[in-house]
């Protein structure tokens, strides 16, 4: 898809979650998702075949979200699902979750962690990155298993790496 | 007169019995010489002239016969010149294709030895290729397994205690860093 047309979703979705009110929460979970979308090849085949119905798609993302996201992001999901661009959902995404945090004023910071960070690691995260790259941001942290230990912060083009994985990569890079 | 009267005549009588009368002598010397002489004029010159042509035609025989010899002579003489050249010839290209056949069998063996040496010079780098392969992917396998192990090993040994330190660092170095 090209980028006016992802950047035209993303749009249209920040119009629909503002309008709703609910751009803070709904920003936070299409972001996981988009995530989990991105590391979950089963979800990714089965909400991009263009075989099965959209309807059949949109039941998917129905049942998997129902109860567990608010119902404007189960709906903004389940609308780019079933339009059959699927495959653009993580693009369209974190389009969205920019422009959310450029209207802001904020920058985004995402997180990679092997377990989950606590309120109060999150804030104080937060505010330790914020005094790193002298950035307001918007932390979105990602539960990655692959990360091993310890956190990847991205923001912007500057990534810290203090993950086990990194330094394991090190060391077998070095033998 | 006859035999018979001659036999019965009388010896006595003047005329001798074995004689004949001289008349009889002259007429039969005339018409001696008239018939020699005829035969003289009309036959001997047919008579040589016969055998002027027999000589001639013997001669040319002889002749055609002594030119026949020469000739066969000759021939013969060719036919045996041809007969050393014909040896010649076949000595030269029996030379000539021994020659080609010694080159061929000497290019043919060399072509044989270069190709030999080609696949074996193929076969040393094929074999050495390969045991590089399946060095390097025995390596690479090696990598991959201890990094599952390793992977696994940490995974078992990061419990949430060292998870949640290793958190702490990071913020605690991160908010250190400026």
């Amino acid at each position: 898809m090209s980028d006016a047309r992802i950047d035209g979703y993303a749009r249209a979705l920040f119009e629909i979650a503002h309008a709703e009110g609910t751009l803070d929460e709904v920003e936070d979970e299409l972001f996981r998702f988009a995530r989990s979308f991105e590391s979950n090849d089963q979800l990714r085949n089965t909400l991009t075949d263009e075989l099965i119905p959209a309807e059949k798609r949109q039941a998917v993302v129905e049942s998997l979200l129902g109860g567990k996201a608010t119902a404007t992001t189960t709906q903004l999901i389940g609308m780019v699902v079933g339009s059959g661009r699927g495959r653009d959902l993580p693009a369209i995404i974190d389009k969205l979750v920019q422009r959310a945090s450029s209207a802001k004023q904020l920058e985004v910071a995402e997180v990679r962690s092997a377990v989950a960070l606590s309120a109060d690691q999150q804030a104080r995260l937060k505010a330790a990155l914020a005094n790193a790259t002298g950035k307001q941001l918007n932390l979105k942290v990602v539960v990655d298993p692959s990360v091993l230990g310890g956190l990847v912060a991205t923001v912007g083009d500057t990534v810290i790496d203090g993950s086990v994985r990194s330094r394991l990569d090190n060391v077998k890079s070095r033998l | 007169m006859n035999f018979l009267n001659l036999l019965a005549a009388d010896p006595a009588e003047t005329h001798h019995w074995l004689l004949p009368e001289t008349a009889e002598i002259i007429y039969g010397g005339i018409a001696s010489v008239i018939v020699i002489g005829a035969l003289a004029k009309f036959a001997l010159p047919q008579f040589k002239k016969f055998f002027a042509a027999r000589t001639e035609r013997i001669q040319k025989e002889l002749d055609a016969s002594a030119n026949d010899l020469a000739q066969a002579q000759a021939d013969a003489s060719k036919i045996r010149t041809a007969l050393g050249d014909i040896a010649s010839e076949k000595a030269r290209l029996m030379a000539d294709a021994q020659a080609q056949a010694d080159a061929l069998l000497k290019d043919g063996r060399a072509r044989l030895a270069s190709e030999v040496a080609d696949m074996e010079a193929k076969a040393d780098a094929d074999i050495a290729a390969a045991a590089a392969r399946g060095s390097d992917e025995l390596r690479t396998e090696i990598g991959r397994l201890a990094g599952v192990a390793t992977d696994r090993a940490l995974a078992s040994v990061l419990d949430d205690a060292t998870q949640q330190q290793l958190i702490e660092n990071f913020i605690a170095k991160v908010g250190a860093g400026r």
